[in-house]
């Protein structure tokens, strides 16, 4: 199974695509993607029901948010209500040490984005004060990176054990599924997605020259 | 500067109005420009002739920000304006635009840590209908 597992619609300041239009576009694109991860920038969209998109276009589309940290950016999956509580999605100079502990602590997990991109990614961080606990998961593939920042993530993650993912951080409808996460196995929901990765099961992918291409 | 403060006082109240009259021949010289060929946005004889959907980021009021407003010039830059459509603006209109800051909140990029100020800009018609609405983002680079 293949989700774009980072991607901003209008309901981000800077977001120009409507969840619809990203539908549209995989459809008529016949993108062999089988869903979308949401993930809008230091918050979580509770007010958008996108199942009447999900039964049209036979996607699967959920729901996440993209923090900011000390450390840089990072996705957050399987938000709920206690996490919520736990810290202001909103402030943009959270620890990801307690990201990732408060993440672990409610069921949902943590995962540094872009990490090879100059203050918003975890490598230089991680190169200037050491690494950070908990941290299980990087996203190795953005579809946003330019030069050697995707190759640095690589390296990271593969210097410290981490699993990876891919997402193609979209912000306007064609750039959606350009880099993804393949999974071992089917997931249905958030639960079945953050278990899926905490589990290491996923692999970064991108789109060329029409077939997905793993990272590794 | 605690934006949660600026945001609790300067947000949404007024703090200026402006009004403009709208002429056929400005409408169709900014549909042009855009690019646009329509003949509903290009030809003051069509029937349905109006500006283009994005005419009223052509305005802008008296004031940038409220007086007194602590940005800081130097450091700030335009980060472009969103047009929301509402209704059509036609030739002969007289638009009311009244300003109030939407928003400010703080992110971080690739520069740095930056707060952004949202200018909104709601435009009424002589009939009190709402017809567009415009935030013009003014981003100030932190630290």
């Amino acid at each position: 199974m293949i989700l774009d597992l980072h991607s901003h619609s209008i309901v981000s300041d800077d977001g120009r695509a409507k969840v619809e239009n990203y539908c549209q576009w995989i459809r008529r694109k016949a993108l062999p993607l089988d869903g979308l991860v949401l993930t809008e920038h230091r918050l979580y969209d509770d007010a958008s029901d996108y199942r009447p998109l999900e039964d049209e276009f036979e996607l699967l589309i959920l729901k996440a948010s993209e923090v900011e940290t000390d450390y840089g950016h990072v996705l957050v999956f399987g938000v709920n209500d206690d996490l919520r509580a736990a810290f202001d999605f909103g402030e943009i100079g959270l620890s990801l040490a307690r990201v990732v502990e408060e993440s672990d602590r409610c069921g949902a997990i943590a995962i540094p984005c872009h990490p090879g991109r100059t203050r918003v990614g975890m490598c230089a961080h991680v190169a200037e004060r050491g690494q950070v606990e908990g941290v299980r998961v990087i996203e190795t593939l953005n579809g946003g990176s330019r030069g050697q920042e995707n190759d640095e993530a690589l390296a990271l993650a593969d210097r410290l054990e981490y699993h990876k993912i891919g997402g193609s951080d979209s912000h306007i409808v064609s750039h959606i599924g350009r880099c993804a996460t393949r999974l071992e196995a089917k997931v249905r929901n958030m639960s079945e997605l953050v278990a899926a990765l905490r589990d290491g099961h996923c692999e970064a992918v991108a789109w060329t020259e029409d077939e997905w291409t793993s990272q590794t | 500067m605690d934006v949660s403060d600026l945001k609790e006082k300067w947000t949404g109240w007024a703090f200026d109005e402006a009004s403009f009259e709208v002429d056929a021949s400005e409408l169709v010289e900014f549909a042009v420009a855009c690019g646009e060929t329509l003949p509903r946005y290009t030809d003051p004889s069509h029937s349905d002739f109006q500006a283009a959907p994005s005419y009223a980021s052509r305005f802008h009021g008296r004031k940038q920000l409220p007086e007194g407003f602590p940005m800081m010039r130097e450091k700030s830059f335009d980060g472009g304006k969103t047009v929301e459509w509402k209704a059509p603006i036609r030739a002969g209109d007289t638009l009311v635009a009244r300003s109030h800051i939407h928003d400010i909140f703080e992110k971080t990029g690739r520069s740095g840590g930056m707060m952004f100020v949202v200018h909104r800009m709601e435009f009424t018609n002589q009939d009190d209908l709402l017809v567009a609405i415009v935030d013009w983002k003014m981003i100030q680079q932190l630290g």
